[in-house]
């Protein structure tokens, strides 16, 4: 690479230019970005880091499917899980002699269940018998009577006297207890759901977070894409001719763009969802309304500074055409601002989805959502922090990576003048 | 010129640049005097840390630069060794500087008498205004503004006009040395020749020294005793003005010479054409700076650096052709007078 | 017309300026538009005639105010004029349409003073010096690449395959100049307007580029309108120079005849005021008092007056007006004779 540096200085003489030196000027851009690094320094890694991590989010946000363990619309565990948290298991206590016996051996109204007074078996038996309710022939109807202990001696004696048919109690509750009663046996199959784990914990309705924010990631790419995309070909070109036009059109069109970008954000946007009404076209829409006027202002800005440089005068004196002045010189000094507006603007729209989201407007209310995922984690901050903490992480970690990558691609697109 | 008493000694002055690209070393290892009531000529081509060396001897680089060693001697003290409240006193009272651009050097909201007064009072705080103001007006009208512009702002002056009050800010408070930094770029040619006269007066009247910075040599050869040529930070020549003019030593000062233009019609030389094209700092060739461009060339060129010799009194070179060294095979020039 | 754009005329002279004049509206506020029906102008060309035989070097020299950049901007269609003719081989520029006058640029080429600024940063050294090709030969599309190879080798960007590809800011300011002179010449105009090209460029280059400059010329029977404050320059490259003050020309002639034999005060002040690289010729003359005039109120009669050394009363009643006094030798002044007496 030595070589490159030293070919700059000697380039006056009549020196050897080695030949794949030649040859890579052919190859092409690819190539050179590669070679790039040799002047932007240590910042190259900027690049591939957010690269690498806004890759990763849209494989995900294109096939959630692949990397979310369960279906986010459905109940698959407890309710309020935390995370990491194995699901409590529970065992079934009842009298070795009467065989193996299952919950729905036991589990009809004339049976007593018992349990530990303030223990989570009580909920995993309303659920496992709601379970079996919900699988179970027409006609039968499982509800067996609760009986509640204050010890689990008292439960285990009750249990051995027969007085109660079975008593469910968390392996930790049980302990070792079951060593001093030999006439008992345990049935684990209690509470199988939820093989895979909850890695973030569920929420209250029992959704696994995790496949929550994996399909999440979806509905923010889409929406944060497409009103970018649509916010970028409406106000580049309008900002393009109005700034090379000028006059009365550009005082006009700028006196419109000022107005709506005088207005919040959000509040904008939320009048304008209101009057569109829900739906996912029209968020992406009342979104992309709100970036159009940051576009054409700073393209316009663009555009008229770009049209005194020297070199468009140049290319006046060489008899260029207007068009071409505007395509080859005008635009492509201004793309690079566009790029870093759009990457901004990408990571800005997800938040303003999420916003709208929360506020309850335009998304269906069961789509996972991370907007809608913070609004119901609201009022569980205390009890369960994991419900609003991973949406608002993963709102951060994508506007972060599309801050990171228009930063670096600023860095990588300025041409730098002042370096020889 | 019998008596040459020395205002400034600069030994082993080095300058460091950090950039992306690496450490660029501005000037390196640096030494040189500047004599009390001379005018001193610093040339070279852009690049070559003339502004540079400008700025640090009055230390004003700023980081991402750094005055990385070397002493700067004046009165018997080194300057590096003073505080920042020294340093403000240096500054001014014994060494002012007139800078490239009148526009940007003066304050804007500041009339040209406020100016004057201010530098007065920063200095010599017990100054009353009165008396500050007649100062400055006395010294206005020296240096050829008429006395109802002394209410102007810098903007409503031209820029010769504006330079010569740079030059009143430096004498105002009896500088001993005044570093002009390309101050006559910017200007139309005969007011470079009328601000050109007014320095010699000025140096004729006060017993001012000047450092004239510049990449003009038509204009050291019109105006300098003594010159000093500088490529790619290090000081390759130095001599009184004519006779490096009539007998050149180091190859870059005899090049450069040949490629001046002069108007003079009776000069019908052609403009020699130096080839190559000064370093790349961060990675500056081995031994002599000069050797990839140098017609003359040695084998010890590239291996090792010249040292600064004095040939004769008062006349010093950076090169091999007039040094000894055991590894040279060629003859040592003998400089005669 | 299109004939005439693309002929070449036999006439003696390429360019012809007649009496031209450019004033430039001064900015004023609302306020000021309400209340004065005056405006005030910059006169920056305030009639001036000259003309440009083909195949020489004819310098516009001057200080800033002279009006020698808008003279060339005119004269290449850049600006338009105020008043006045500017004839570019035979043909009036302001009897062409915009597309005419467009189509016509091929043959008339600038050269600009800042190399950096005139290079478009996002555009390869290679497409920007085929753009002239592509703008008026878009036929021949195939071979531009091949051409413009061809004369970046001509002027010094060896290999040019190396450079074909660069942008500007990865080569130095002396192969930028080159970059933009292979632009100019890529069409093979008869006029290039040359605004002080080498002002920029560093002390060693400079020798370079005008060597290169007067190969080219030779090589390619080019005529130059070259702008320069830099009479010490304009020595090695001008066949004729005409000296400017404040909009209107005061000297013009043979640059050997102007240099030898300056007539008018402010010439000779000029030619004085020049720094010589040679410290046993000190210049003993001194210099005129006080600094150019505001070009928005010219002083009256001749506009040197308030600062010439020899002014008279008339000089400030009577605006002299450019007279032969030695063969292709013009004055514009009152008492130049008394100057023809002296060596």
């Amino acid at each position: 690479m030595k070589s490159l540096d030293g070919q700059e200085e000697t380039t006056s003489t009549q020196e050897e230019v080695p030949e794949w030196l030649l040859d890579l000027d052919r190859v092409g851009f690819v190539r050179r970005l590669l070679f790039a690094r040799k002047w932007y320094g240590g910042d190259w890694w900027f690049v591939l880091i957010s690269g690498i991590l806004l890759l990763f989010i849209i494989i995900v946000g294109i096939f959630p499917q692949w990397f979310a363990p369960y279906d986010p619309k459905v109940e698959v565990g407890p309710s309020l899980l935390p995370p990491g948290e194995a699901p409590p298991s529970f065992w079934l206590l009842t009298k070795s002699e009467g065989g193996e016996i299952e919950l729905q051996d036991i589990a009809d109204k004339t049976n007593n269940i018992g349990f530990i007074i303030g223990s989570a078996a009580s909920q995993a038996m309303r659920e496992a018998v709601d379970e079996l309710n919900d699988t179970a022939p027409e006609g039968t109807r499982y509800q067996p009577r609760q009986q509640r202990f204050e010890t689990l001696e008292e439960g285990l004696e009750a249990l051995i006297a027969g007085e109660i048919d079975g008593f469910i109690a968390s392996p930790e509750e049980i302990g070792s207890a079951l060593d001093n009663y030999p006439s008992l046996q345990a049935d684990k199959t209690l509470r199988e759901r939820g093989e895979k784990g909850f890695v973030f914990g569920t929420n209250q309705i029992g959704q696994d977070v995790l496949s929550r924010i994996i399909w999440g990631t979806r509905i923010a790419l889409i929406v944060g894409l497409s009103s970018a995309v649509v916010s970028l070909v409406v106000g580049v070109p309008l900002g393009l001719i109005s700034g090379f036009v000028g006059g009365p059109f550009d005082r006009i069109l700028t006196l419109l763009m000022d107005s709506i970008y005088s207005f919040p954000g959000l509040i904008l946007a939320i009048s304008i969802a209101a009057v569109l009404g829900a739906g996912i076209g029209n968020i992406i829409v009342s979104i992309a309304v709100l970036y159009v006027p940051t576009y054409f202002r700073i393209v316009r800005g663009q555009t008229l500074s770009v049209k005194k440089e020297l070199y468009v005068e140049a290319a006046r004196s060489l008899g260029t055409k207007w068009r071409d002045i505007l395509t080859k010189y005008i635009l492509p000094n201004v793309i690079p601002s566009v790029v870093i507006i759009f990457s901004v603007n990408v990571g800005d729209a997800i938040l303003t989805e999420a916003g709208l989201s929360f506020l309850g407007f335009g998304l269906p209310p069961d789509t996972p959502d991370w907007g809608i995922d913070l609004a119901r984690g609201q009022d569980y901050v205390r009890r369960a922090w994991w419900l609003i903490t991973y949406p608002g992480l993963m709102v951060t970690l994508v506007t972060l990576s599309f801050s990171m990558l228009g930063e670096s691609l600023s860095e990588i697109l300025n041409p730098r003048l002042t370096e020889r | 010129m019998t008596e040459k008493e020395i205002l400034m000694q600069v030994r082993n002055l080095s300058v460091m640049y950090k950039t992306r690209l690496g450490e660029v070393s501005a000037v390196d290892n640096v030494s040189f005097d500047i004599h009390k009531g001379e005018i001193l000529g610093l040339v070279g081509e852009s690049g070559c840390g003339k502004s540079t060396m400008g700025k640090a001897l009055m230390r004003m680089i700023q980081p991402p630069g750094k005055i990385t060693s070397g002493q700067i001697i004046v009165d018997g003290e080194d300057i590096m060794t003073y505080d920042q409240k020294q340093m403000r006193d240096f500054r001014g009272r014994k060494v002012s500087m007139i800078f490239q651009d009148p526009m940007t050097s003066l304050n804007p909201v500041q009339r040209v008498d406020e100016h004057i007064v201010e530098a007065i009072q920063v200095h010599e705080s017990k100054t009353k205004t009165e008396e500050a103001l007649s100062r400055a007006e006395g010294l206005i009208q020296r240096l050829g503004i008429r006395k109802n512009r002394m209410k102007s702002y810098p903007h409503q002056l031209s820029g010769g006009m504006r330079q010569r009050v740079m030059v009143g800010l430096g004498l105002v408070l009896n500088a001993n040395l005044i570093i002009a930094d390309e101050a006559t770029t910017s200007l139309d040619v005969i007011v470079e020749a009328q601000l050109a006269d007014e320095l010699r007066d000025i140096r004729e009247t006060f017993g001012v020294s000047l450092l004239v910075i510049t990449h003009n040599i038509a204009l050291v050869a019109e105006l300098s005793d003594r010159l000093a040529v500088m490529y790619a930070g290090h000081i390759v020549e130095m001599g009184d003005v004519e006779t490096v003019f009539d007998t050149p030593l180091h190859p870059y000062t005899k090049g450069l010479l040949k490629s001046i233009p002069n108007i003079k019609l009776d000069d019908t030389e052609k403009l020699y054409k130096m080839p190559g094209e000064p370093p790349n700092l961060t990675h500056p060739p081995t031994g002599c700076r000069f050797h990839p461009r140098c017609p003359y060339a040695m084998p010890i060129c590239s291996k090792y650096e010249p040292y600064f010799k004095e040939v004769l009194p008062g006349r010093a070179v950076k090169c091999w052709l007039y040094i000894d060294h055991p590894e040279k095979e060629s003859e040592t020039i003998e400089v005669t007078a | 017309m299109d004939n005439l754009i693309n002929d070449k005329n036999n006439n003696d002279y390429l360019v012809e300026v007649q009496n031209l004049i450019k004033w430039f509206p001064v900015q004023t506020t609302f306020i000021d538009q309400l209340f004065s029906k005056e405006r005030d102008f910059v006169r920056a060309v305030d009639g001036v005639s000259f003309n440009i035989r083909r195949g020489e070097v004819l310098g516009l020299a001057g200080e800033s105010g002279s009006g020698k950049t808008t003279i060339g901007r005119v004269t290449i269609g850049l600006e338009e004029k105020t008043k006045g003719n500017v004839i570019f081989d035979g043909i009036d520029l302001s009897t062409l349409s915009a597309e005419e006058l467009r189509k016509l640029r091929r043959r008339m080429q600038v050269i600009f003073q800042d190399p950096l600024a005139s290079l478009n940063p996002r555009m390869s050294l290679g497409d920007a010096i085929r753009q002239g090709l592509d703008i008026h030969y878009p036929e021949t599309a195939n071979n531009h690449r091949d051409m413009v190879l061809d004369i970046m080798e001509k002027v010094g960007l060896s290999p040019a395959k190396f450079f074909y590809n660069k942008f500007p800011h990865q080569i130095s300011g002396g192969q930028r100049q080159r970059v933009v002179i292979a632009r100019a010449l890529v069409t093979q105009p008869d006029l290039i307007l040359a605004d002080e090209p080498i002002a920029m460029a560093d002390v060693s280059v400079r020798a370079l580029l005008l060597d290169l400059m007067v190969q080219l010329k030779d090589e390619f029977n080019l005529t130059y309108l070259f702008i320069t404050h830099d009479l010490a320059t304009a020595k090695y490259i001008c066949d004729r120079i005409a000296i400017l003050y404040l909009g209107k020309i005061v000297e013009i002639s043979e640059l050997t005849e102007v240099y030898a034999y300056p007539l008018h005060p402010y010439t000779r002040a000029l030619l004085a005021a020049v720094p010589v690289p040679d410290p046993h010729d000190r210049r003993t003359e001194p210099m005129p008092k006080g600094e150019i005039p505001n070009p928005i109120n010219p002083p009256p009669g001749c506009r040197f007056h308030p600062r010439c050394p020899y002014a008279q009363e008339i000089c400030s009643q009577q605006e002299p007006f450019l007279r032969e006094l030695r063969i292709g030798h013009e004055v514009a002044c009152h008492f130049a004779e008394d100057f023809l007496t002296e060596s």
